[in-house]
């Protein structure tokens, strides 16, 4: 095997793709847990929904095969949304649109009746109901749905989006997959960042992480902050599903298990309940993952991450971005 | 006591009134449910198979070849002449040893059960066949490939399909010799399966003089081979195997065409299935090879038979990689049901006597079977070694080897 | 450590009420008749492999139990310290089997239960300083590397993901296993009764969870414990009072992981075999599950929890697949697929109804948390004017 210049970048691309995906999920952890200190175990489970809603919608609205078999007043919409650049655009955004709208609710639902029963309960309550909902939701989706892992494709067997190779610089090949999912996670999470920083609401959001009491006292109404953090992060666990679905090709009803490890792990890394952090850890996760795959073993590179991580912590033990906790007395 | 206990109290034995429900409905399914009608002996056959986790697709497709096979026997006059009437339980093992155990023992428990259709993994199998042992039970696997699965002297222990060591280097031959391929990166799913047959394929494959240009392990429930794929891209090699069942092996040959690899995945009998072309995509899977044990159906003397069956239970259904194997796996012991029922009486059957006759009986067997001649060796592997590469033509696996 | 010990037991204990006392016979009695008549009936020893599996569980949930529920440290990975005693007791066991024949297994225990050990120790060492969930994330991504070193083979000893022992080797089961079951037989009026190994390994797991029961409550009376529980109230607090936080966080994690150890031993010799799949993370949670439903710190809470959440599943597909109740095909497949959907559905229940565990601890119950103002305000509810009841606490 012959490391070239080339090959180191093509793995880093395959790096920050695969990071743009663990940065989006990581956000949803860190957000739950800057605000209710919890670790939200279902989380892994909402991407996977997103996955699920995202081939749902786009198999109605562009594959021929549903509009034959049955439901014939799709087929104007169809034959719009699969011809041209428009409707490819189109397509996506709606998927998108949907699909995060759709599990973001999803969030808020479980938070209502799942979590928000257990605020004051003991701190491992909470985690526990979390893994209940996660173990209730793979298994509606295996029950309810398929057990079988699913092609995210068209009935016959045509992808939605094209896995074409976008552009080759430097004998690197870059895939329009690959762009799109690095463009979009990178506008998300400034868009994010923004928001939380800049915005009355963000700022309430803020306010609710360093002192939920004191900022209830200040006005703020706590649990709307809740519930907006926990249709955001779902959301953008949607969007990072219906990525996943596409840029890998298949839906499962266990496959939000190892992202979701794994931006757990991100958000950590970053420091976790830091949104920036959570952004810096998933790129970074990913580039190594890629980086350990692609230069000793595709076969340790879960080992490898690992590593990085307790040492990480044993280095930083507030993560890159967090700071150390100050104890309280 | 306040309010908030006793509101408390009552939603938790409304829960405990839930379960106590479920429990108490199921016994008293129980006494409308159970058959014993006139003189007939119910004897049982147990099917343990992956069905809610691990690869799902293929344990169904066993299920749906053992409940053809003894829904056919049952229609039979011998069976009924004997008074016997057969049913099957199934037994999710989910892919998983220590769940396969517990499984194991249930089916020993099962006072009507003689025969154990199955398992699919080999793992479950080291912990199960112990267990059935133990109550002379027989089990008959339809898709073991571990090779010394055989060698540990379990006399109950029988399977009518073909070992890694004799798929593995058929399909490496093929490659080298037939398909013409020089160069393979050699890839598996980290499970006993998969990497009993990448090893075996890889063996013969450098024997032939083929070039192994790397070796990289995967697990068993990735999606993500995009990293992969760029390391084998760079080694060039015309052809890359893949050690492991269809889920993962058929997206890892989508990433690799994606990723501008043209060239065809092989792999083995685990991913002989309809889905491994749905989750490639009939384009990208174009052209990728599976090596299969026995004939192809059609090309039995029984298969058109089985075929027409089969579409007739199972309307919609396409038989799985294992299909065809768990109904011969069953009529061997249906057979051996029958040898027995007829030396000690339909009664015995169901006796410790009587499931060590059924054992010795399966030893013995000598039939036709869908997937070929069904008889074994002393240790229980079958003597049918005919394996057959497909390759996927226009969207369908064809056979291609002769 | 043994002044400690020697300490608590010249405490003076008051004498155990008799109907306590007969509670508790009613109870030893229980444990044995059970499983002898299971093992008896006919249809149904395979509840007592059931029983075995639980068994092992409630010794697995008892080591995470001092880790989490005595010392409140989150652990992700406790299925590592399983898997390192299985494989360590397994390699050994091969090694010796040889000369030692049915002592085998009652000579591994003491090497698996150093392995866990020592990996405790290992592990604890670097990261005991994280607090809180960054020690839970760690700890899990130390179960992922033990597993998938195991599942590659690392260090040519695991063999790989085709498990010990490798190709043609038996595991020689322990004495007196098979001698009890060649000769202990005998008719029942309910079937005949023989001395299964699963009827051994359950007295023999028994055994284990009472000397674990024994020593866990040694120690919770111990100085030892008493630091833990300062140090769960307020680490800081505890600190300042001159109990050294970093050693007595080792001590849990190392004696959790000893009992870790030795569940997984017993598991591997259980089983006669073992593999990595055994050991992936979902394990893990089911143990913290375990310690956390039942109640955390709580002995008999552990013991209940492993039996709901091992126990039940398995017996819902065993009573079909065993034929002890016969269902039409499609009602079983929708059981044994529904069976989790109801599980996941009902531990979120459970935590709504009773956050603090199924049995909870009582000593816990006498510590004050931060979270706890619900409970508080509850009480004070209790002890307002009656008039004011149905205002409900969420509103205070």
């Amino acid at each position: 095997m012959n490391f070239t210049l080339s090959y180191l970048l093509e793995q880093t691309i395959n790096g920050i793709t695969l990071g743009g995906l663990y940065a989006l999920v990581a956000l949803g952890y860190t957000m739950v847990y800057g605000i209710l200190l919890m670790i939200n175990f279902a989380h892994s489970e909402l991407f996977m929904a997103g996955g699920y809603v995202g081939l749902g919608v786009l198999k109605l609205l562009a594959d021929p095969a549903i509009a034959k078999g049955g439901l014939s007043f799709l087929a104007p919409m169809q034959a719009f949304f699969n011809s041209g650049t428009a409707g490819f655009v189109a397509l996506i955004a709606v998927t998108f649109l949907i699909s995060a709208i759709v599990v973001g609710l999803m969030g808020v639902f479980i938070e209502r009746f799942a979590y928000r029963p257990l605020r004051h309960a003991p701190r491992l309550a909470p985690l526990i109901s979390a893994i209940g909902v996660s173990i209730f939701l793979q298994n509606a989706a295996l029950l309810w749905i398929s057990s079988k892992q699913l092609p995210y494709s068209r009935a016959d067997g045509t992808s939605f989006v094209p896995a074409k190779t976008a552009f080759t610089v430097f004998g690197v090949s870059v895939s329009t997959m690959q762009i799109m999912i690095i463009v979009t996670s990178l506008l998300l999470l400034a868009f994010l960042d923004t928001f939380v920083s800049k915005t009355r609401i963000g700022k309430a959001m803020r306010a609710t992480s360093q002192d939920r009491e004191a900022a209830g006292l200040m006005g703020v109404n706590i649990n709307s902050v809740i519930a907006l953090a926990f249709f955001i992060g779902p959301a953008l666990g949607a969007v990072a599903g219906v990525f996943n679905g596409m840029y890998y090709g298949s839906v499962k009803f266990n496959m939000g298990f190892i992202p979701g490890i794994k931006s757990f792990t991100a958000a950590v890394i970053g420091g976790i309940g830091n949104l920036r952090g959570a952004m810096l850890g998933g790129f970074l996760l990913g580039i190594i993952e890629s980086l350990a795959s692609g230069f000793i073993s595709n076969a340790y590179r879960d080992v490898i991450a690992f590593i990085v991580l307790i040492l990480v912590l044993v280095f930083r033990p507030g993560g890159l971005l967090g700071e150390a906790v100050a104890e309280k007395v | 006591m306040g309010m908030g206990n006793v509101r408390k109290y009552s939603a938790l034995i409304a829960v405990l009134a839930i379960v106590a429900m479920v429990v108490t409905g199921c016994g008293s399914t129980a006494t409308t449910g159970g058959t014993s009608a006139g003189k007939t002996v119910t004897v049982t056959i147990g099917i343990g198979a992956p069905l809610t986790d691990g690869a799902v697709a293929l344990g169904k497709g066993m299920v749906r070849g053992t409940n053809l096979a003894v829904k056919q026997a049952n229609a039979t006059k011998e069976i009924k002449d004997l008074g016997i009437v057969l049913q099957t339980v199934e037994g999710d093992d989910k892919g998983d040893p220590t769940t396969g155990g517990n499984v194991a023992t249930q089916f020993v428990s099962n006072p009507s059960l003689v025969g154990v259709m199955g398992t699919l993994n080999s793992g479950v199998t080291r912990v199960a066949v112990k267990i059935y042992k133990q109550g002379n039970i027989v089990q008959v696997s339809p898709a073991n490939t571990a090779v010394d699965l055989t060698q540990m002297g379990n006399e109950n222990y029988f399977r009518v399909c073909t070992v890694d060591s004799v798929q593995g280097p058929f399909a490496a031959d093929y490659a080298f010799k037939d398909a013409g391929k020089k160069a393979a990166f050699v890839v598996d799913d980290s499970t006993v399966y998969g990497v009993g047959l990448a090893d075996e394929w890889a063996k013969q494959f450098e024997k032939d003089g083929g070039k192994v240009t790397g070796r990289e392990k995967t697990g068993d429930k990735d999606t993500d081979f995009k990293a992969l794929v760029t390391k084998i891209k760079s080694t060039n090699p015309d052809l890359v195997y893949y050690g492991g069942i269809y889920n993962s092996g058929a997206l890892l040959s989508k990433q690799v065409k994606e990723g501008g690899l043209a060239v065809p995945v092989m792999s083995g009998d685990g991913s002989f299935d309809p889905e491994w072309i749905k989750l490639a995509g009939a384009e990208a899977a174009e052209g990728d090879m599976a090596s299969n044990v026995g004939l192809p159906i059609d090309l039995m003397p029984k298969g058109q038979d089985f075929m027409a069956a089969y579409t007739a239970e199972f309307p919609g259904e396409v038989p799985a990689a294992y299909d065809a194997y768990s109904y011969d796996a069953a009529n061997v012991i249906i057979k051996a049901i029958i040898v027995a029922a007829k030396d000690l009486g339909a009664d015995k059957v169901t006796s410790t006597e009587g499931k060590k006759a059924i054992i010795a009986a399966v030893g013995k067997t000598n039939f036709e079977g869908v997937t070929g001649k069904v008889t074994f060796d002393s240790k229980g592997d079958t003597l049918n070694k005919t394996i057959t590469v497909y390759a996927v033509k226009s969207g369908k696996w064809v056979p291609v080897s002769k | 450590m043994a002044t400690d010990m020697t300490r608590s037991r010249s405490v003076k204990r008051p004498a155990v009420p008799p109907r306590k006392l007969a509670l508790w016979i009613v109870l030893a009695l229980a444990l044995i008749i059970v499983p002898v008549t299971l093992q008896a009936a006919a249809g149904l020893g395979f509840l007592v492999r059931i029983l075995v599996i639980v068994g092992i569980w409630v010794l697995l949930a008892l080591g995470l139990n001092i880790v989490v529920g005595y010392a409140g440290l989150l652990d992700l990975g406790y299925i590592a310290f399983y898997a390192m005693g299985g494989y360590a007791g397994m390699l050994v066991g091969q090694a010796v089997s040889g000369r030692l024949g049915g002592a085998t297994f009652w000579v591994v225990l003491i090497p698996a239960a150093l392995a866990g050990t020592l990996t405790g120790l290992v592990l604890g060492f670097p990261v005991l300083k994280l607090r809180g969930d960054y020690l839970a994330i760690v700890t899990l991504g130390f179960g992922e590397i033990v597993r998938i070193c195991l599942n590659n083979d690392l260090l040519g000893l695991s063999n790989g993901a085709t498990g010990l022992p490798r190709g043609v080797e038996q595991v020689v089961p322990p004495w007196p296993a098979n001698w009890l079951a060649d000769n202990v037989r005998f008719p029942t009026p309910i079937g005949e009764f023989a001395f299964g190994t699963n009827l051994f390994w359950y007295f023999v797991v028994l055994m284990l969870i009472i000397g674990a029961i024994v020593m866990i409550r040694r120690l919770d009376n111990s100085r030892l414990g008493r630091a833990w529980v300062a140090m769960r109230e307020n680490e800081v607090a505890a600190a300042a009072c001159g109990i050294n936080i970093r050693t007595q966080k080792l001590w849990a994690f190392a004696l959790g992981a000893m009992s870790g150890g030795i569940a997984g031993v017993t598991f591997a010799y259980v089983q006669q075999f073992i593999s990595p799949e055994s050991f992936t993370f979902m394990e893990s949670v089911f143990v913290v599950c375990v310690v956390v439903l039942g109640g955390m710190g709580s002995i008999p809470g552990v013991i209940v929890g492993a039996l709901l959440i091992r126990g039940v599943p398995d017996l819902i597909q065993g009573l079909m697949v065993a034929g002890v109740i016969q269902l039409s095909g499609d009602a079983t497949s929708m059981i044994t697929g529904y069976r989790f959907l109801v599980f996941g559905l009902l531990m979120v229940i459970m935590m709504a109804v009773r956050p603090q565990g199924i049995i909870p601890s009582k000593r816990r119950a006498l510590e004050l948390h931060p979270e706890d103002d619900r409970t508080l305000a509850e009480e004070d509810m209790q002890l307002w004017d009656t008039s004011h009841r149905d205002i409900s606490p969420d509103d205070v």
